[in-house]
């Protein structure tokens, strides 16, 4: 079996799991496909980066693919090559001025995501027809996702389950205190960078799904609502990846069925369950 | 307490730290010796905890720290223990007692469950600070005693040569702070590792401590404790009108009242 024959396959065993009529057309098998590569990346990012409390940082990586894009029409670069590979730059940046400065971590944040959506709505405003090319990414095109697109997602997954293999137990330590961890044997600085700059990866691939508007749910909101469930860390993280996945695949269906943009249904059924772990937590806590 | 023979030495020589444009430290010199216990003392603000985090490598600093040791004790870098003088993380995070001693004691996530080594090893270092019920409790729920206690057992799993704790006693009742004292005391004087200890007590200081250094900034004194809690540097630190006085039960147990102007000012800056 070839790679490039990998998705036909994939595709052939979901027509036998999923015997339903939204997953019939060969270009929901795709969007169904890449939901389940990138739902669990994205939400097992998400349990350190809410122990993190790195929401707003995952939010101005999501914006700063908006001037990835623009940056790649501008130059005749493939839009997909400069968004991530800006997000990474954003992502490397913030953290390098985090460490070297007395301003707050938010502070940091917030004025590189002014700036960074400045500079892109600056390369937008002055080249004429580029604002069709960028509602895709806006709000996300899962429907017409590549094969390409899904052998970089897949590859993406299986990345991200390696690093955190070898970093998740690091990561929790240095979220609970920096020094105590140092003083542990955690590489504080390798892990601060290499941490932000897998969350940048997943956040740029992530916009494919849901678009950059709401790429910091996919993240957060599934992570968010284990947390209102779960007592220990093993249930908080698979809880976390279960929401992803039920919502990202009771998203996509509905979303075929109601003719709504895939990645906001995606979103909202997320909420939905966070509303449903808010109203557990508050029932066995009385 | 004090052992004559010193294993190794910490050398602190000509530290300096600036942060945002000001000298946090400056020209700090000292010697942390092993066996001994060190003290460092000064008012909010004095740059006691930064000493801590540029020992500790986190904070940049210009001048030399030396780990000294002769050859028969032991190679390498040295292993250093830090309890923090408190754990910033969010208290409703989702990670119970064993769920946090896992993530230093296996390799693998301990999203994958706990090892049954990790599991052994956890209940191992609760009883030793004698908190072993508390193994299936999260961790957000726990007191200030009973986190540092904690804390406390596993800087010292790995068989720390330096211990650097931040304020021992803040955050803990005052009957707790007394066993936290005890048990500090016993274990130092089986192990051997020098402490560094940072600590607004000076009650806990004059029992405690072998050493004493005078921080604000720069070094006021350092010296044997007996010698260095004079009034003078007292109030060369803290200003005019600081005294020790003695509260609750009359067992010499004295806290530092710094004076009434000077008291007003950035009480959690440091």
């Amino acid at each position: 079996m070839t790679v490039e024959s990998l998705p036909d396959f994939l595709f052939s065993a979901m027509g036998r799991i999923l015997p339903f009529g939204f997953a019939e057309p060969l270009f929901m098998k795709r969007a169904i496909l890449a939901m389940l590569f990138i739902a669990p990346a994205a939400a097992a990012v998400g349990v350190p980066l809410v122990h993190f409390r790195m929401a707003f940082f995952s939010d101005a990586i999501g914006h700063s693919a908006f001037t990835g894009v623009a940056i790649g029409v501008l130059l005749g670069v493939h839009p997909l090559l400069t968004m991530v590979a800006f997000g990474l730059f954003v992502a490397w940046a913030i953290t390098r001025v985090k460490g070297r400065t007395e301003l707050s971590p938010d502070t940091v944040i917030g004025v590189f995501f002014s700036t960074v959506i400045a500079l892109g709505v600056a390369i937008i405003s002055a080249q004429k027809g580029l604002t069709r090319n960028l509602q895709a990414y806006l709000y996300g095109d899962l429907l017409a996702v590549s094969g390409t697109e899904l052998l970089w997602m897949g590859a993406l997954l299986i990345a991200v389950g390696v690093y955190l293999f070898f970093t998740f137990n690091k990561i929790m330590l240095l979220g609970v205190h920096e020094g105590f961890a140092r003083s542990m044997g955690v590489p504080v600085h390798a892990l601060e960078v290499s941490f932000a700059l897998v969350v940048a990866l997943v956040v740029t691939t992530a916009i494919r799904a849901v678009g950059i508007l709401l790429v910091t749910a996919l993240l957060v909101v599934p992570a968010a609502a284990a947390r209102n469930v779960a007592r220990g860390a093993v249930s908080a993280f698979w809880v976390a990846i279960a929401i992803a996945v039920i919502s990202g695949l009771s998203g996509i269906a509905a979303s075929y069925y109601l003719d709504t943009a895939t990645g906001a249904t995606v979103v909202l059924f997320a909420a939905a369950l966070f509303a449903v772990t808010a109203m557990l937590k508050g029932m066995f806590r009385r | 307490m004090t052992v004559t023979t010193h294993h190794h030495t910490l050398e602190i020589r000509n530290l300096s730290v600036r942060a945002g444009g000001m000298e946090i430290l400056s020209g700090i010199h000292a010697d942390i010796r092993c066996g001994e216990v060190t003290a460092l003392v000064g008012p909010n603000g004095a740059g006691k905890t930064t000493l801590l985090l540029a020992i500790l490598g986190l904070v940049p600093c210009t001048g030399e720290i030396r780990f000294c040791r002769a050859a028969e004790h032991g190679k390498g870098a040295p292993r250093i223990g830090y309890v923090p003088q408190r754990l910033d993380f969010d208290r409703n995070a989702p990670m119970t007692v064993l769920d946090f001693l896992a993530l230093s004691s296996q390799r693998y996530p301990v999203v994958f469950g706990h090892s049954a080594r990790s599991k052994r090893s956890a209940r191992e270092t609760l009883a030793r600070v004698g908190v072993d019920h508390l193994v299936s409790r999260p961790l957000g729920k726990l007191s200030g005693g009973e986190l540092q206690r904690i804390l406390l057992a596993l800087a010292l799993r790995d068989d720390p040569d330096i211990l650097l704790l931040d304020e021992p006693v803040s955050g803990v009742d005052l009957s707790g702070e007394g066993l936290f004292c005890e048990f500090l005391g016993q274990i130092h004087s089986e192990s051997r590792f020098s402490l560094l200890l940072v600590s607004h007590d000076l009650s806990v200081v004059s029992r405690h401590a072998d050493r004493v250094i005078c921080l604000n900034r720069r070094i006021i004194c350092q010296g044997a404790t007996t010698e260095m809690l004079t009034p003078e540097n007292l109030e060369a630190m803290y200003g005019s009108g600081a005294h020790l006085v003695s509260h609750g039960p009359a067992d010499g147990r004295g806290h530092l009242h710094p004076p009434p102007a000077a008291g007003g000012d950035g009480n959690k800056r440091d």
